[in-house]
């Protein structure tokens, strides 16, 4: 009797799409605040709610390769990535807010209306009364998508426009593994060991900006056409 | 016959439990941060005095000084008289639903700004302008969640809000649902004047802004603005719970059902001012020009909310 809600598909569908809705909600969060640690936690929680939603899906479709997934998301993208992030910010000594080239209530309204269009284009994608998970979740990933796309042409600092990069991965993992309840699992950990040599990478190219020119500002990076 | 009954224990519930959520709320406030704090019963001592003193009334004040008092006190018992508290069946909830509470509050808050500038001291005119500010901003969120629970319940009407509401326990985990509430948590911050975005104790003139517009008030006038203020505050609070937690809330009122509904009622009540007293302490005062951003944000969750309810 207590077990039932557990094994109810309509019950998954309901958590799934309330945590999928969550992930939208952090990621218009994101785009409302102003401190780099705060992006970087952001980034966090949203990635735990995703490894969340992977491990819901595995539950209710019986699929246990996706386990894996959801615990390589859980290592990667919420332990590591962010670990390394906020080091890099220690070691930068980043202290001043992050400076949105266009201001921050119109960067709120833009991200909803970008919500709007991903929900557009997504209807498209399913048919209607088609029952099963993953009926709601390709919106919100197109809507991360489009969001993540915005931060990083919206943002100067380079290490913001990395966690909005990361936030777009964030967008597709959903994507994946909504529509196909999974990728293979090869196919997983490759997307996974990216992101993290991705992240170490521009982590290391952002304190290299930094070193030459002093501001991890990438509109400085001009001044190379000498 | 059965309806004034009703209307008088509501009223009799509104004015009396006002003060002692805004008690609760300052006490626990005192706790958290490790001091002692008044005692809950404090606001109701404010009350008493400030009715047994004599008032001053500035000599350039007009009729809208000694008239917005009695405007904003009687509109904001109205307000409270037409929104389901103990049970779905409001007592006046023939008489409008939710637009005319909204806009019995708004009427308060015009006539309170107009006091504000009534009186011609340069801090009342501050405070009405920022007010005013803030009101327009949280004005179209509001309503776009009041409108997603509207449409979820196929009718303005709050009886049928809450109504719809009690049938569904498990609603206020739909996403449309969620964004609504954040929505209206974010204006019911704004609106009642919690510290994100006005600090309820200051008395530092630059930062006020509620409290700058009833600067000039004092004795049983000022008693009536503070009285219907924690009045508002209650009211806006019932209306999020009943909306959005419908847990406990009788359909009708009858015998030992209407006692279930205060309780659970007095019960969520003190959950959601827990969490205002948590959000109170964690959070700094925004400076006013951020506030907008704050709003900006219900604003997006709020027509998400209206939208996603036509998609999911």
């Amino acid at each position: 009797m207590l077990m039932r809600p557990f094994l109810d598909m309509q019950f998954g569908d309901r958590i799934i799409t309330l945590m999928a809705a969550l992930v939208l909600v952090l990621q218009i969060a994101v785009v409302a605040q102003r401190w780099i640690v705060t992006h970087i936690r952001i980034f966090a929680i949203q990635s735990f709610l995703l490894a969340t939603i992977a491990a819901t899906i595995a539950w209710f479709n019986h699929a246990p390769h996706i386990y894996i997934a959801a615990a390589l998301t859980l290592v990667v993208k919420v332990i590591l990535v962010p670990i390394l992030f906020e080091r890099l910010v220690v070691r930068m000594d980043i202290r001043e807010e992050i400076k949105p080239i266009i201001n921050v209530p119109l960067s709120v309204v833009i991200s909803g209306g970008l919500t709007l269009l991903g929900y557009v284009v997504a209807e498209s994608f399913y048919k209607q009364n088609e029952p099963g998970l993953g009926h709601n979740e390709l919106a919100v990933a197109i809507s991360l998508f489009l969001i993540g796309f915005f931060t990083m042409i919206n943002r100067r600092k380079a290490l913001t426009q990395v966690l909005a990069l990361l936030s777009l991965e964030n967008g597709l993992f959903l994507a994946a593994i909504s529509l196909t309840y999974g990728m293979p699992l090869i196919v997983e950990l490759g997307i996974l060991f990216d992101v993290l040599v991705a992240a170490m990478v521009l982590g290391i190219l952002v304190y290299r900006i930094r070193e030459t020119f002093e501001s991890i500002d990438v509109s400085r990076l001009r001044r190379l056409r000498g | 016959m059965e309806r004034i009954l009703e209307s008088v224990i509501q009223l009799f519930l509104l004015l009396a439990l006002a003060p002692l959520v805004t008690g609760v709320i300052r006490t626990l406030k005192a706790r958290l941060q490790t001091r002692r704090g008044p005692g809950i019963l404090q606001p109701y001592r404010n009350l008493y005095k400030l009715f047994r003193k004599g008032m001053v009334i500035p000599e350039t004040a007009s009729w809208i000084f000694s008239a917005t008092p009695w405007i904003v006190f009687f509109g904001t018992i109205l307000a409270g008289l037409m929104i389901p508290m103990v049970a779905a069946d409001a007592p006046l909830g023939l008489v409008g639903g939710v637009l005319a509470v909204i806009y019995l509050l708004g009427l308060g808050r015009f006539f309170l700004a107009l006091s504000g500038l009534d009186t011609g001291s340069s801090f009342g005119g501050l405070g009405s302008s920022r007010e005013m500010t803030i009101s327009a901003l949280a004005e179209p969120a509001m309503m776009l969640a009041i409108f997603t629970v509207a449409i979820g319940a196929g009718s303005t009407g709050l009886t049928e809000i809450a109504g719809a509401a009690i049938g569904q326990t498990w609603r206020f985990l739909a996403p449309a649902q969620m964004f609504a509430f954040a929505a209206l948590a974010l204006v019911l911050i704004a609106e009642t004047g919690r510290i994100p975005v006005d600090n309820p104790a200051t008395h530092l003139e630059l930062t006020m802004i509620h409290e700058a517009m009833i600067l000039e008030y004092s004795g049983p006038y000022l008693a009536l603005v503070e009285w219907a203020a924690s009045i508002k505050q209650l009211v806006l609070m019932t209306l999020l719970i009943n909306c959005f937690w419908p847990f406990g809330l009788q359909p009708t009122w009858f015998g030992f059902g209407a006692l279930v509904g205060i309780g659970w009622l007095l019960a969520k009540l003190l959950f959601l001012s827990c969490a205002i007293v948590l959000l109170e302490t964690v959070n700094a005062k925004m400076r006013l020009f951020r506030v907008p951003e704050l709003l900006a944000v219900a604003f997006t969750l709020g027509s998400l909310a209206l939208v996603s309810t036509f998609l999911f």
